[in-house]
């Protein structure tokens, strides 16, 4: 088994880029790898309540969200620097995480086997 | 050592496509053996067959077709980005009445299982493109 890392550091939407990068991430945990989700940057905005997505004619990525338990995805980690930046509270969020610090973050990078950036 | 490929970025716009080839004719040039290039995200268009770039530029398609017959490296492009775009297999088009004809010769469109496949079996897997 080996570990594939996901970066997101930007806004889940906008594009239909979150859906295609997270469908790697759900394909991995179906192929039993170990899945690890880090938010930071501007990507932990689109961990927060009340996205509208819908409102420009996208599908909302939070059901995506939702289900990554379902998939054994449960290492879902935010960078506490960038929460503290973007003024993010746990409260906000529409899913629980863990929060690291930037040091941890970079060593946990460092004994991934794969690291995909967003 | 075996190394896998992704390229998410369209051709000519980008860098991507061609840093990715010259990283692969490097890579094979030092022994190593690249093992399968996934196309995804925007990376589908370079498998466009129609690609038609003035006769003095590089062309981006026939290099990576050029590259599957000379090398045998598997050039895989994502069925779901692909038919997000309007990049359809034969099969597929006949069905829906699209156009059969557009992927390029050497390509083949696959599930991301491939790309997971990849990702698994090889030592390195780069991306290419943001």
């Amino acid at each position: 088994m080996k570990t594939v890392f996901f970066i997101i550091d930007k806004p889940l939407h906008g594009n239909v880029r979150a859906q295609e990068f997270l469908d790697i991430a759900l394909m991995a945990a179906a192929f039993d790898q170990k899945v690890v989700l880090l938010f930071e940057g501007e990507g932990v905005l689109g961990l927060m309540k009340n996205q509208q997505a819908e409102s420009m004619g996208l599908k909302s990525v939070t059901p995506i969200l939702n289900a990554l338990p379902i998939y054994d995805i449960n290492e879902i980690w935010v960078e506490k620097e960038s929460m503290e930046r973007w003024a993010v509270d746990e409260a906000d969020l529409v899913i629980p995480v863990q929060k690291l610090s930037k040091v941890d973050v970079k060593k946990q990078i460092n004994v991934a086997d794969h690291v995909f950036s967003f | 050592m075996k190394i896998s490929i992704q390229i998410n970025a369209s051709p000519y716009q980008h860098q991507a496509a061609d840093t990715a080839w010259h990283f692969i004719q490097a890579a094979i040039a030092s022994g190593h053996e690249v093992y399968r290039v996934f196309f995804y995200h925007d990376g589908v268009y370079n498998a466009l067959r129609d690609a038609r770039p003035p006769s003095d530029e590089r062309d981006i398609v026939k290099r990576w077709s050029a590259l599957h017959d000379e090398n045998g490296v598997d050039l895989v492009v994502c069925v779901s980005s692909a038919q997000r775009r309007g990049l359809l297999e034969a099969s597929v088009a006949k069905k829906v009445d699209g156009y059969p004809h557009a992927l390029a010769d050497g390509f083949r469109i696959a599930g991301l299982g491939l790309l997971m496949e990849a990702i698994i079996d090889s030592d390195r897997h780069v991306t290419f493109g943001d």
